[in-house]
């Protein structure tokens, strides 16, 4: 505890000598923190400015710019975040619904630090794992792999029906509260189980070779470093960040709100779905665009899992290259000045524009969500 | 009601009698999901990264056909035909075989043992022995069996110390003489020099001398000069304290060497030393700049719409990806100022940079400006917090404005500034996207700090954790001989970051208690 501390009434300070030195060191002090500040606001936000100082010649040039080059690389940036998206999104709202909501007070403390230790996980590692241990091991085990989509949920639902049937002692002990944590268990138990069971499965329904199958059915070809592996290790990077923010809207909804449907007698799903998810839905909105943002972004991870081959296809099992693999392969190899680099630094732009612009919707979204959660909270 | 069709149509047809219905359930498990997945990573690198360093049993495998192999089984896998499933063995001895892995089918194994004689050398040349130890001649004859084993770790250790000595001598003696001499003529260091150097030989002479034969698992054999056997044991005849000695001393190898093999051995020490100095000089730039800029926001500029602006602006820096920020170090700070500096003061060494290439400077700089608005945020958010009451106390006494916020409000912002600060070192030293624009070298031997005038080389390129990971995993030539290594050093980045952000975290929430006992107006 700090005391705020008086300035000090020697003699000095008394006479109008000390006074004006006094005010002079503050008007000093005052002029260099403003100057400091500004300058250094002015440095960041500078970064655009340059960047697109940097890529005006290409425009004003003569010379034929090959801008098509850039398309594949954007479709496979979008391509990536939007796997990532589709893995992230409802691992990451379902976490934050079930932690505001069901999980006990005690776990959720807990929770919320480790998935922001999570979010710290550098990219490098996630995608040394994802593409020399993940992607190998998912060539050779595709369909185990696969059959993990349907197996998750179902033995999830499984469990919630087997505990709906446990005499009421039982349930006590295994609340709906810490199910975060004793799930975790049960779920690895499945995937055990799915991955020893799936090769018998492919042998029984795709001849024991899907990627064969999926060839001659669909024509999808398979590569190793495929967007399914990339949206999986981008998701988990994303995961936290998306988690952390739409945790905060929902836990952020005035309680009176949620009390009053639930004195109504709606169950907290009813509630949650039908009351505190419309007032927070702006916020979560946001939390999606932010981790859209990143992933969008994300260089390491792109880099190692997504084999960077400059392709156009829609297919999940098809790598990719993105705009920032595309600027840490490049670039230092490109010389200052020539078209490939300036074009390199037009790629920096785009990417910049667009996070930039995106999490600027994102905060204003969230400043707003503010000023509702105030009035809602006041109203009351 | 359109959202709750489903859930009450799935609760009726599936009879979950009580609760809540499914739903519940489902976000359950995205949380146990996501913790599982954390789980699973962090145990896979924690019990492979650490693995590595055990000295796993040797098996010494019979084939059908009457064959015998020696190896370190690395895993089993399912064969691709389907038809049963193979080892993936560890064999070593490139120089007999020509590679060091093999696959055995599993149905063509007859038997697998582990005898207790059998060694595993490690070797400056060829990689890995594995194999028996036949016979140490030498000039007086020669030794067999038990005998010849005690003699050659009797004489193992004897190499090691005046290896040991060897390097100390060319680091400490002979390597400032060499730049000693570099900047000009002089007698006695060139003296000094030549009595160094044959101190040098007549070491490497007393290393010579003895020769081992050693035989492999099927029978070939082979002449062994010891001077070129770094280490050896018999992972099948060691005790669990001497497992757990050797596996002490392999981590402490892994921390303290540099790396060998071209990155796929060794040690990772110049690639510590370079993270935690880059992060170093990375703070010591951000942090005056980030707090007075966070100062500047929230106590010194007018509270309108333009000051909300640029907060939402410099939050949103936060968001934009590290490789733009790389970017922006490449052009401005490498070729911009870096090139220009160049011109000005280290024109006599152009065509070749100095300043106009990527190297520690520019990196700390780049990542400085990475994580400012990192360190503006939370500084903001510490005086934010601190009562508009304490202020306003100062100031009716007659404080000034410095001396109001640096007597009274600065000081209840200190955690929070170190919680900034700590983040922001947290994320640059998981940061390798913008490193590989503006400075960071797959190998630099030489650590940017020496004895040499001025110590401290800006200009140097350095070795970075995990860029480190990224090039032998992904650049290397055996990946798979790599692998363990790669493991390894992910770990110990995973364990940087893990404790400077369980720091940041706890450094938080002692500031959280700190302002609760504060009463808000």
């Amino acid at each position: 505890m700090i005391e705020p501390t008086p300035p000090v009434a020697t003699s000095s300070n008394a006479t109008p000598l000390g006074k004006r030195f006094r005010q002079g060191r503050d008007r000093l002090a005052t002029a260099l923190i403003t100057a400091g500040g500004i300058g250094v606001i002015l440095a960041v936000l500078a970064i655009g400015v340059f960047l697109a100082i940097e890529v005006v010649p290409l425009f004003m040039s003569s010379a034929e710019v090959p801008f098509q080059d850039l398309s594949p690389l954007i479709w496979g940036t979008l391509k990536a975040a939007c796997f990532a998206l589709l893995f992230a999104v409802p691992v990451a709202l379902g976490a934050a619904m079930h932690s505001s909501v069901f999980m006990s007070r005690r776990l959720r403390s807990r929770i919320k630090p480790t998935l922001e230790l999570m979010e710290a996980l550098p990219g490098v590692v996630i995608g040394f794992v994802a593409g020399l241990v993940l992607a190998p091991y998912v060539e050779r085990h595709l369909a185990g792999a696969l059959s993990l989509l349907v197996v998750m949920p179902v033995c999830v639902l499984l469990a919630g029906a087997l505990w709906s049937w446990l005499p009421p002692r039982m349930r006590r002990l295994l609340p709906l509260g810490w199910a975060g944590l004793w799930l975790v268990p049960w779920l690895a138990l499945w995937v055990g189980v799915a991955l020893f069971l799936s090769p018998w499965i492919e042998t029984q329904l795709f001849n024991g070779d899907l990627r064969g199958w999926l060839d001659s059915r669909f024509g999808l070809d398979y590569s190793a470093r495929n967007a399914l592996i990339v949206g999986l290790a981008m998701g988990f990077a994303v995961i936290p960040g998306i988690y952390a923010l739409a945790e905060d809207a929902l836990s952020g909804v005035p309680g009176h709100l949620g009390e009053g449907a639930e004195a109504l007698g709606a169950t907290r799903w009813q509630t949650l779905w039908k009351v505190v998810l419309p007032a927070a839905g702006p916020g979560l909105f946001s939390a999606v665009m932010i981790g859209a943002g990143r992933a969008v972004g994300e260089t390491m991870i792109v880099l190692m899992v997504s084999g960077n081959t400059a392709l156009m296809s829609l297919s999940p099992l098809e790598g990719m290259r993105s705009l920032a693999a595309s600027i840490a392969i490049e670039l230092p190899e490109a010389a200052p000045g020539e078209i490939h680099y300036r074009l390199l630094f037009l790629a920096a732009l785009l990417l910049f524009i667009f996070t930039f612009l995106v999490n600027t919707l994102a905060e204003v979204v969230r400043e707003r969500l503010r000023g509702r959660y105030r009035r809602l909270g006041g109203g009351s | 009601m359109k959202g709750l069709t489903a859930p009450r149509w799935f609760a009726g047809r599936a009879r979950l009698p009580r609760g809540e219905g499914p739903w519940p359930w489902l976000v359950a498990g995205s949380v146990a999901l996501s913790l599982l997945m954390l789980l699973a990573l962090v145990l896979l690198l924690a019990v492979r990264g650490l693995g590595h360093f055990w000295p796993s049993p040797v098996a010494l495998v019979s084939l059908e056909d009457g064959s015998q192999l020696a190896g370190v089984k690395v895993r089993e896998e399912r064969r691709f035909d389907g038809a049963g499933s193979e080892w993936l063995l560890r064999t070593a001895n490139r120089d007999l075989e020509g590679g060091i892995w093999q696959w055995v089918a599993v149905d063509a194994i007859e038997s697998v043992s582990h005898p207790q004689d059998l060694v595993v050398m490690s070797r400056t040349r060829w990689g890995d022995f594995i194999g028996r130890l036949v016979a140490l001649e030498d000039a007086s004859g020669n030794q067999q069996e038990q005998a010849a084993w005690n003699a050659f770790e009797a004489r193992l250790a004897e190499i090691q110390a005046l290896r040991d000595e060897r390097d100390r001598l060319r680091g400490d003696v002979v390597l400032p003489l060499v730049r000693r001499l570099e900047r000009g003529l002089d007698s006695e260091a060139r003296e000094r020099l030549a009595a160094a150097n044959a101190r040098i030989r007549g070491l490497q002479r007393q290393m010579i001398g003895e020769t081992l034969i050693l035989e492999s698992a099927d029978g070939q054999r082979l002449a062994q000069p010891i001077e070129q056997v770094l280490r050896a044991w018999r992972p099948n005849a060691m005790s669990l304290p001497d497992k757990l000695g050797a596996w002490s001393r392999g981590v402490w190898r892994f921390l303290s060497e540099g790396p060998r093999a071209a990155n796929t051995g060794g040690g990772v020490w110049p690639a510590i030393f370079g993270t935690v100095l880059m992060v170093l000089l990375m703070s010591v730039l951000v942090t005056p700049f980030g707090v007075l800029a966070g100062i500047y926001l929230n106590e010194v500029a007018h509270q309108g719409r333009l000051t909300r602006v640029v907060r939402i602006a410099v939050r949103n820096l936060a968001g934009v990806p590290s490789i733009v920020y790389g970017v922006f170090g490449l052009g401005v700070f490498v070729h911009g100022i870096g090139g220009t500096l160049d011109t000005w003061f280290f024109s006599d060494q152009l065509p070749s940079p100095t300043f106009g290439t990527g190297g520690l400077l520019w990196a700390s700089l780049t990542l400085a400006l990475l994580t400012l608005p990192v360190v503006i945020v939370a500084t903001e958010e510490g005086l934010a917090r601190v009562p508009e009451h304490q202020r306003e106390g100062a100031l009716a006494l007659g404080a000034t404005r410095l001396e109001m916020l640096a007597r009274v409000v600065l000081p209840m912002t200190v955690p929070a500034m170190l919680t900034g600060v700590i983040l922001a070192v947290a994320r640059a030293a998981g940061e390798v996207a913008p490193l590989m624009l503006v400075g960071v070298a797959k190998l630099a031997p030489q650590v940017p700090v020496d004895g040499d005038f001025p110590f401290l080389h800006l200009d140097r390129k350095f070795m970075h954790l995990g860029y480190h990971i990224f090039d032998v995993a992904f650049h290397g030539g055996d990946v798979q001989a790599a692998m363990p290594l790669v493991y390894a050093t992910a770990l110990l980045l995973v364990l940087v970051i893990l404790v400077l952000n369980l720091t940041a975290i706890f450094l938080r929430h002692h500031l959280k208690m700190r302002h609760v006992a504060l009463p808000r107006h």
